[in-house]
């Protein structure tokens, strides 16, 4: 019973994947055919199209790796000590800037873009790296900090206080005995921060432009007003999900560990 | 070499909110001394180690070692170590980098870090266990473990806190003779917090008692187990602690539920009430002491513990056979006189007894 619902469910959120994968083998024409040739030669030419074709996504390719790996370098840089003081220092306002914190969390991201957009525009920001990622991190770090400081606070106390009395500066038992300790939560925060990052495309397509243009909105480039090349979008749909797919199966036992944090007492960190 | 680790707290005094956990306090311990903290959950005994420490700073009052002001010192510049509860050992190091810890921080060369860590690990019988994660080690091989990163620097200072609660029984007992004997061999001040007043009374060479954030008591275990200078100290020490019951004292002239015990000199006091004081094992079966009535026997193996009840009093009493008694009857009890101790019921505090 159980293993036929949970069969259910998994075809239904295959479905898009399937259909993308069939779609991306076909030719613009059978793709448009009615009713759809479920038996038919696969082709490789929309992966190719996609790749070096005129709308070749390559580019974009490497400016949502400039932009995610930017973003997630700098969250988790930012982040650690951030989430550190929170779980451990005696902090004025340490309530309230942690409900700030979240708080940042609650407003629908749409609302944003257009005070975002003002913003940048006044700076000389639309379209620039420093612009695109500044913007992620506003979203990235909150949500870092967040998810960093229980794994923090799962650390017992002694153990800072052992490295100090071990004549360990602030920043050393930072760097020799917290890191270490949290590097499962540093892993599943980069895991999260990258993906965020990678598929985001509301704040991409308005503040990104021809300089900056992340996969996510250069795959737009195959629906126009006359037509969608359904084949090469679902092509490079499919190669802009890879690093996606290779990362979240490489990590699958961090993330559901990151997920269930706090769940059981020092369940998640080890 | 002058010998170094003294410890002086003037006046120390914590609070935590309204909470006085340590009211204006003085203790002095000497160089290499084995000094324990003693005292139940609550009494401020840990928080004068953190003091010591530099984990924690008093609110008003001055910490020194060896006559240098340390009170606001951070703690890695008190030249102290110390041995967690829980151990504290670094999850994600081996053994061998746990003892090294310190020595890194203190940029010691490798080689001579290599050749102490297996000093320090042979010394405490874990060498054959350096390359192993605490996860892997048992309750007892971890406390070594965390032995050894303590004395690996060789303080000055060296620091307990209850680093026997976490082993089983018999290990406890083990552990507390090695420990004396590593103490002793390091010729070291150590500052040990226990609840456990049997440990405290075995190993320390002084202790003091800690009550509600005040001292009762310092002195040696034999003092303070023999003289309690309070009423508080008399009912904490001993396992089980001494009786206490109210009486009435008229020159030499003692009496006790209405029975009149002969001293044989009048105590230097005023006080009539008094509170009498008898350790179990001095409180005796008489065909013509006060009746009692025996609530309950336990077996302790060696000897049998008797709870009675004179009047409304609990008595315990330590006898070496049952003698063919049972719960429920009456037995006739009489006290030791020359072993009693006696205290004034108004002040508290012990009445001597020349």
């Amino acid at each position: 019973m159980l293993v036929s619902a949970a069969s259910l469910l998994l075809l239904v959120w295959v479905f898009p994947l399937l259909w993308a994968i069939l779609v991306s083998l076909k030719s613009e024409n059978e793709v448009l055919a009615y009713p759809p040739n479920l038996i038919f030669e696969p082709i490789a030419q929309n992966y190719k199209d996609a790749l070096f074709g005129d709308f070749s996504i390559v580019p974009s390719l490497v400016t949502s790796t400039i932009v995610a790996v930017s973003t997630t370098f700098l969250t988790i840089v930012l982040a650690v000590p951030a989430a550190y003081a929170f779980a451990r220092l005696r902090l004025p306002a340490k309530k309230t800037l942690g409900f700030y914190t979240l708080a940042t969390q609650m407003v629908p991201p749409v609302g944003l873009v257009i005070p975002y957009f003002l913003i940048l525009n006044r700076v000389n920001w639309l379209d620039t790296y420093q612009g695109m990622i500044i913007v992620y991190l506003t979203f990235s770090l909150p949500f870092a900090i967040w998810l960093m400081v229980s794994y923090m606070e799962d650390i017992p106390l002694e153990m800072e206080e052992a490295a100090l009395l071990d004549k360990a500066s602030r920043l050393q038992t930072l760097w020799h005995i917290i890191i270490p300790q949290v590097r499962g939560g540093i892993a599943v925060t980069v895991i999260f921060v990258f993906l965020n990052a990678w598929n985001e495309f509301l704040f991409a397509v308005q503040l990104g432009g021809n300089t900056v243009r992340p996969v996510t909105v250069a795959m737009y480039n195959f629906v126009s007003v006359e037509q969608t090349l359904w084949a090469k979008l679902a092509a490079a749909a499919l190669i802009a999900m890879l690093p996606v797919v290779i990362i979240g199966i490489a990590a699958q036992k961090q993330i559901v560990k990151g997920l269930t944090v706090g769940a059981v007492k020092g369940g998640g960190r080890r | 070499m002058t010998a170094k680790g003294r410890v002086n707290l003037k006046n120390i005094c914590k609070r935590f909110g309204s909470f006085v956990a340590l009211d204006h306090i003085d203790l002095e311990i000497e160089p290499v001394e084995f000094f324990a903290l003693l005292g139940p959950s609550g009494s401020g005994k840990t928080t004068t180690l953190r003091m010591i420490a530099g984990l924690d700073s008093p609110d008003e009052g001055v910490i020194e070692v060896d006559g240098v002001d340390v009170t606001h010192a951070p703690p890695g510049e008190r030249d102290i170590a110390m041995v967690f509860q829980n151990y504290a050992l670094y999850p994600h190091m081996t053994v061998r980098d746990n003892i090294a810890f310190p020595l890194k921080m203190d940029r010691v060369a490798a080689a001579d870090i290599k050749r102490l860590v297996l000093q320090a690990a042979e010394t405490v019988d874990i060498d054959h266990l350096l390359d192993r994660r605490p996860g892997q080690l048992s309750g007892g091989q971890q406390q070594r473990c965390a032995l050894a990163r303590a004395i690996i620097r060789q303080p000055k200072l060296f620091l307990l806190d209850e680093p026997l609660s976490n082993l089983d029984a018999q290990l406890r007992l083990q552990t507390r003779v090695e420990l004396k004997k590593l103490q002793r061999s390091l010729n070291v001040t150590a500052i040990y917090v226990t609840h456990d007043q049997e440990e405290a009374m075995t190993l320390a060479d002084r202790m003091a008692v800690f009550l509600d954030g005040a001292i009762m008591q310092i002195g040696t275990p034999e003092e303070v187990f023999n003289r309690p200078r309070t009423i508080q100290v008399a009912a904490f020490i001993g396992s089980p602690p001494m009786n206490l019951l109210p009486a009435n004292l008229q020159g030499t002239t003692l009496t006790i539920e209405g029975r009149d015990f002969e001293l044989s000199a009048a105590p230097p006091t005023q006080a009539e009430s008094v509170i009498m004081g008898t350790r179990p094992s001095h409180v005796r079966i008489d065909p013509n002491g006060i009746p009692a009535q025996l609530y309950l026997s336990e077996n302790l193996g060696e000897s049998y513990l008797l709870n009675l009840y004179l009047g409304e009093h609990l008595v315990k009493v330590r006898v070496a056979e049952m003698l063919g008694v049972t719960d429920g009857d009456t037995v006739p009890i009489s006290f030791d006189v020359n072993a009693i101790h006696l205290f004034d019921a108004n002040t508290g505090l012990r009445i001597e007894r020349g």
